[in-house]
């Protein structure tokens, strides 16, 4: 058979056989049979010694042709296999993505830390540096330089721990604007997060051990509408725009004039309802302008600075935020409960 | 305090609904906790007369007719056994309410139409004080004739509203109905009545009557008497009653309700003598002396203290100044002469003798809020007008009046445009004198001044912010504006305590820990729990001198009883799995700061329990917070008394502990009620903060390839891997780049007694590429310093 024929027969073969081969070994096996060392090709590349002359640069390139067109087609045939396999691995890999699986735990930091972080992020906005202080206090920083000396009988409105006769435990954390006061010099803003504690013995809305947090600004000039301006910032940062603030007059003597605060009830957006009682109001907060026998007191010149001081009560807002209904809930440390908060 | 609305009405108006009146009351300073109808809510309750009665066969019931002014009498059916023809009883008409939002109805009772219902005492909840013939059963039956249909709440005396004060510990002289009318009539802008104080003198002297001596002037500035003879012990009259009642006060007698009568309408506590039981018809004030006794009203027979003011008569203490009278001159129905005591006492005194008796009486709680001296006798006279208006006495001429040292009347210099400043609010000069006068000051302006002269009861008063005060909250807190705040920027910002906080928050959130806050204070009884030696300095924490129970009686020394108890909570509540921290001050009373406080130190305590939870689980998660500060640490075996003495350590860098770790020792679970193991930590944050750095620094990747090297080494089960790996680190010298333990193996093939640790060193060089020689000379310097010092040979 002439060298031609020969050629048209492989290729007709191969490319028959091609269409059959669906893997990548039979593809493998069929290319060392064809175009291999010892492959057909190479051995019709071999037996030109046998032609004569002036045709072997003629059938060179007609087996070339050849080698080439093969090559291709098992290149293209390989990609096609490559990727049929692909696909078959893939599919024997599927799993089941709808079966349930136990989830991993995630901590959660207590409530009250997450509303004191909420508080101190709004505050150190505003040039509030927190400031941290003894929980077991002097009378003289928690009573004598708030303005409430011995027997005076605002101090039975909270019932103090005491330890001895000149030791406390805090009773609020306004003995931090005291010790703010005698160790800084104006302007100063600071807030004072902290344990607190009352007599009060432990039921759904009262515990002996709870979180205040102390705000004091002193500096020249400070009136209360800078105080309104301070607590609607942070009232409208912590709660929407859409919240204000309403001002009561109250007592408080370490501040003077003293003012309670009450935040638009967010439940009923301030319509009223059961949660606000139907004014449309929540007390929050305690506030004044320090009281310049305070002032004077520590140390810090009356007629030449004034100050205000705020006191915000942390349980009643992690209550309200995280919907807590008793206070209890708070302390136990039942992970239950915790394992909610995110 | 409650008040009845009518009795303020009494000294000025209220030209408001009583929803009104509370937000305007509140929003001038004076707090109200709450308005309550003292009807109980009754509606259409009006005085109808019983026509006809007859008996329904066969039960207890009556078929009444009943008129109500009505064109047609109702027919009603009534099952009270003193319904009868001819009396008139309060009649609830169809559509009407009763206390407690009962409605009635027109409906069927047996077939038979009933167009209302006939009222008892107990449907209207009339208490028998304030309608003496309301009875307790049957129907109420008025004892007076009234127009049939009308209203039934004038008549019984509950057509007014109690007002709930919530008196500020600053106004002492709002503890009284013209305290609070004064208020009333400057917010609202009405004019403030004076009660009537005119007394009708009958004669006689009271010098004949009764002598007084005061021994002790600091504890009694003043003290003032009057004499009642011919005494007439009665009833007193429905409006007084009714205030009373409102007042959550019960009707006693003329005499006696006088006298409560003044503390609502003054806020000044009087007390009545029967004159013939006072000893040599003397009255001293004086401190009581050693060894004295005295049986209060309330029948206790009490040893005095030589600071306890007492009233005595000619012969003895008959009662505490200001507390509580004494048995013997008691008012009763056979009194006939009465001496009437007004007075002020130091309100100091009153508080400490108060808390050593444990007595607590409206009275003791008045003077020791403060009880003003100026209007004791104004308040006296009002008292004996009220006898002459309740012809309950002939009031005897004169009266005693000591009051040496009078208080001078203050008076406030304030600076308008100050106060404009202070307040936020450019409230006009003429208003804030305006308001200053309506308050009762008198005022005038000088140089630009107010000069304000204090009223004699406004004792909270003494400077220009207190002015301002009065200013701002008539003018109104609404008016304060909200301005940003101004002035030198500052540097707001979290304490480096509180940073760190919040860093091992995140970290120890992200290991599936929850935060738990428990009390600061314990009881004894849960530290003693802990196992602790007598002598360790947590055995004797410090204690508060008032706690609320034996629970809660100390400041913790330590946070690890709380997180057992808190462990313990949970294993009993189904929690299969829990890991829990907190992060608060233990309290060290044995080492005291500067200021003689008791050291407070920040501390972490970890608690872990279930199936993931083990020793090791609970290390490396402090050594992760440790980490995160750059704390690098040895473990060290051994821990507290409270661990398992085989599975405890210490985290230690040089010689300082960073933590402590270890399991529930078994002793101490059973103390706690622990049913599944548990694993605790302890971490110094004051240390940590002090040591540790809070970033770290970014070095630059390694540019040449690492060799690493494996070996398994067979040991003794006692040879700890700790101190092994320090070694081995040591002897490696400067290549070695790390070192881990990999895999721990015990079997036959080993030995008994014996384990094999396998290794992984890394070596690596910053500036080549190691060669095999210089690696295995580390290696063998390694494996020398495990066989020489802890007999550890390669596996063979």
């Amino acid at each position: 058979m002439a060298i031609v024929d020969t050629l048209r027969e492989i290729t007709q073969r191969v490319e028959n056989e091609l269409k059959a081969t669906d893997t990548s070994a039979a593809l493998d096996a069929l290319r060392v049979t064809v175009l291999g060392k010892k492959g057909e090709l190479t051995a019709l590349l071999k037996g030109m010694g046998q032609l004569a002359p002036e045709e072997r640069p003629k059938v060179g390139a007609q087996i070339n042709e050849v080698r080439e067109h093969l090559t291709n087609l098992m290149a293209d045939r390989e990609t096609a296999i490559k990727k049929a396999e692909r696909e078959a691995a893939l599919k024997a890999e599927t799993i089941d993505v709808t079966e349930p699986r136990k989830l991993p735990r995630v901590g959660s930091a207590h409530p009250i830390t997450l509303v004191m972080d909420e508080l101190i992020e709004c505050f150190s906005g505003l040039g509030f540096e927190v400031m941290e202080g003894p929980e077991v206090e002097l009378d003289h920083y928690n009573f004598e330089l708030m303005n409430l000396p011995k027997n005076h009988p605002a101090r039975d409105a909270q019932d103090t721990f005491y330890m001895d006769d000149n030791i406390v435990l805090r009773t609020h954390t306004s003995p931090m604007q005291a010790r703010a006061m005698l160790t800084r010099k104006p302007p100063i803003r600071i807030i004072c997060p902290g344990r607190v504690y009352r007599a009060d013995e432990l039921d759904a809305t009262h515990s002996p051990v709870f979180h205040q947090m102390e705000g004091l600004v002193v500096d020249e000039n400070m009136s209360m509408s800078d105080l309104r301006g301070t607590l609607e910032a942070f009232a409208k940062k912590l709660y929407g725009n859409d919240v204000s603030t309403r001002f009561r007059p109250s007592f408080f003597p370490f501040t003077e004039p003293s003012a309670e605060v009450d935040l638009t009830c967010t439940a009923c957006h301030g319509k009223g309802c059961r949660i606000c009682k139907d004014t449309g109001w929540v007390e929050v907060l305690g506030c004044g302008m320090v009281n310049p026998k305070v002032l004077e007191m520590c140390g810090i010149d009356s007629t030449k600075y004034s100050g205000f001081a705020f006191g915000i009560g942390l349980e009643r807002i992690a209550m309200k935020r995280f919907g807590i209904t008793d206070l209890r809930m708070l302390y136990e440390g039942d992970a239950r409960l915790l394992s909610q908060l995110r | 305090m409650k008040l009845a609305m009518n009795m303020i009405r009494e000294y000025a108006d209220i030209p408001v609904s009583p929803k009104e009146y509370e937000s305007r009351m509140i929003m001038s300073g004076t707090a109200v906790e709450g308005v309550d109808d003292i009807s109980g809510g009754i509606e259409k309750v009006v005085v109808g007369r019983v026509l006809t009665c007859e008996d329904v066969e066969g039960t207890h019931l009556h078929q009444c007719t009943v008129d109500v002014g009505g064109e047609e009498p109702l027919h009603i059916v009534c099952g009270a056994p003193n319904v009868k023809p001819g009396v008139l009883v309060p009649v609830a008409l169809d559509g009407s309410k009763l206390p407690g939002g009962i409605k009635i109805k027109k409906g069927k009772l047996r077939g038979m139409v009933s167009e209302g219902m006939l009222c008892a005492a107990t449907e209207l909840k009339v208490p028998q004080e304030l309608y003496p013939s309301v009875g307790d059963e049957g129907l109420l039956i008025f004892n007076e004739d009234y127009p049939v249909g009308s209203d039934v709440r004038p008549i019984l005396g509950i057509d007014d509203y109690a007002v709930d004060f919530e008196i500020l510990a600053n106004r002492p002289d709002c503890l009284s109905a013209i305290g609070i009318a004064r208020e009333t009539a400057a917010a609202l802008g009405t004019t403030f009545k004076a009660p009537d104080t005119s007394v009708v003198e009958a004669g006689g002297n009271i010098n004949d009557e009764v002598s007084v001596r005061v021994d002790d002037y600091e504890g009694c500035p003043r003290y003032a008497a009057r004499v009642i003879k011919n005494v007439r012990i009665a009833p007193s009259p429905m409006w007084m009653r009714k205030y009373l009642h409102a007042a959550g006060l019960r009707s006693i007698n003329n005499i006696v309700d006088i006298t409560n009568y003044i503390m609502l309408e003054y806020g000044h506590p009087m007390h009545a003598f029967d004159l013939s039981k006072v000893r040599g018809r003397q009255i001293i004030v004086r401190r009581a002396a050693e060894g004295e006794k005295l049986t209060t009203l309330d029948g206790v027979e009490r040893d005095l203290r030589t600071a306890d003011l007492v009233i005595c008569d000619a012969e003895a203490p008959t009662g505490f100044a200001g507390i509580m009278g004494g048995e013997e001159s008691e008012i009763t129905e056979a009194t006939t002469e009465v001496m009437f005591e007004c007075a002020s006492f130091d309100r100091t005194s009153i508080r400490l003798s108060g808390r050593a008796h444990g007595m607590r009486t409206d009275a003791s709680g008045r003077f020791e809020r403060g009880v003003c001296a100026a209007t004791v006798m104004e308040a006296l006279d009002r008292a004996c007008h009220l006898v002459n208006e309740l012809n309950a006495g002939d009031v005897v001429s004169g009266c005693i009046d000591l009051y040496p040292n009078p208080k001078p009347q203050q008076t406030i210099v304030a600076d308008p445009e100050r106060i404009r400043i202070r307040a936020g609010v450019q409230i006009p000069d003429q208003a804030m004198l305006d308001i200053l006068t309506k308050l009762n000051f008198e005022v005038e302006m000088a140089d630009g001044k107010i000069i304000a002269k204090v009223p004699a009861y406004r004792e909270d008063l003494d400077g220009e912010a207190d002015i301002c005060e009065e200013c701002l909250r008539m003018y109104g807190y609404e008016h304060i504006g909200a301005t940003p705040l101004h002035g030198l920027t500052t540097q707001g910002g979290v304490s480096p305590m509180k940073a760190m906080k919040n860093r091992i928050g995140k970290i120890l959130q992200g290991l599936s820990y929850l935060e738990i806050m428990n009390f600061s204070f314990v009881g004894v009884k849960e530290i003693a729990k802990l196992e602790l030696p007598q002598d360790d300095w947590r055995m004797d924490p410090m204690p508060i001198r008032n706690p609320l129970g034996e629970d809660t009686a100390v400041m913790r020394p330590t946070l690890v009883g709380s997180m057992c108890k808190t462990l313990s909570y949970n294993m009993n509540h189904a929690t299969e799995a829990a890991n829990l921290y907190e992060m608060a001050a233990v309290f060290d009373h044995h080492n005291l700061t500067e200021e003689g406080l008791p050291t407070e130190t920040q501390t972490l305590c970890m608690g872990s329990y279930g199936e993931d939870a083990d020793f090791f689980s609970v290390r490396t998660a402090v050594e992760a917070v440790l980490r995160a500060f750059g704390i690098q640490c040895e473990v060290e075996a051994g821990g507290e008394v409270y661990h398992h003495p085989g599975r405890c350590a210490k985290l230690v860098r040089g010689r300082q502990v960073f933590a402590v770790i270890g399991e529930v020792h078994p002793t101490v679970r059973e103390n706690f009620d622990m049913p599944k193991r548990a694993v605790i930590a302890e971490v110094n944050l004051q240390q940590l903060l002090e040591m540790g750095k809070p970033m770290g620094e970014m070095k630059p990747l390694p540019r040449f390839p690492a060799m690493s090297r494996d070996l398994a080494l067979v040991m003794k089960e006692t040879v700890l891997v700790g101190p092994l790996m320090a070694d081995m680190r040591k002897a490696a010298g400067n290549l070695l780049e790390n070192i881990e333990m990999f895999d721990v193996y015990r079997g036959a093939q080993i030995g008994e007694g014996n384990k094999s640790v396998a290794f992984s060193l890394t070596f690596r060089a910053a500036d080549r590429t190691l060669i095999d020689e210089e690696v295995q000379k580390a290696v063998d310097k390694v494996m020398k310093v495990c066989a020489e010092k802890y007999e550890a040979n390669i596996r063979g």
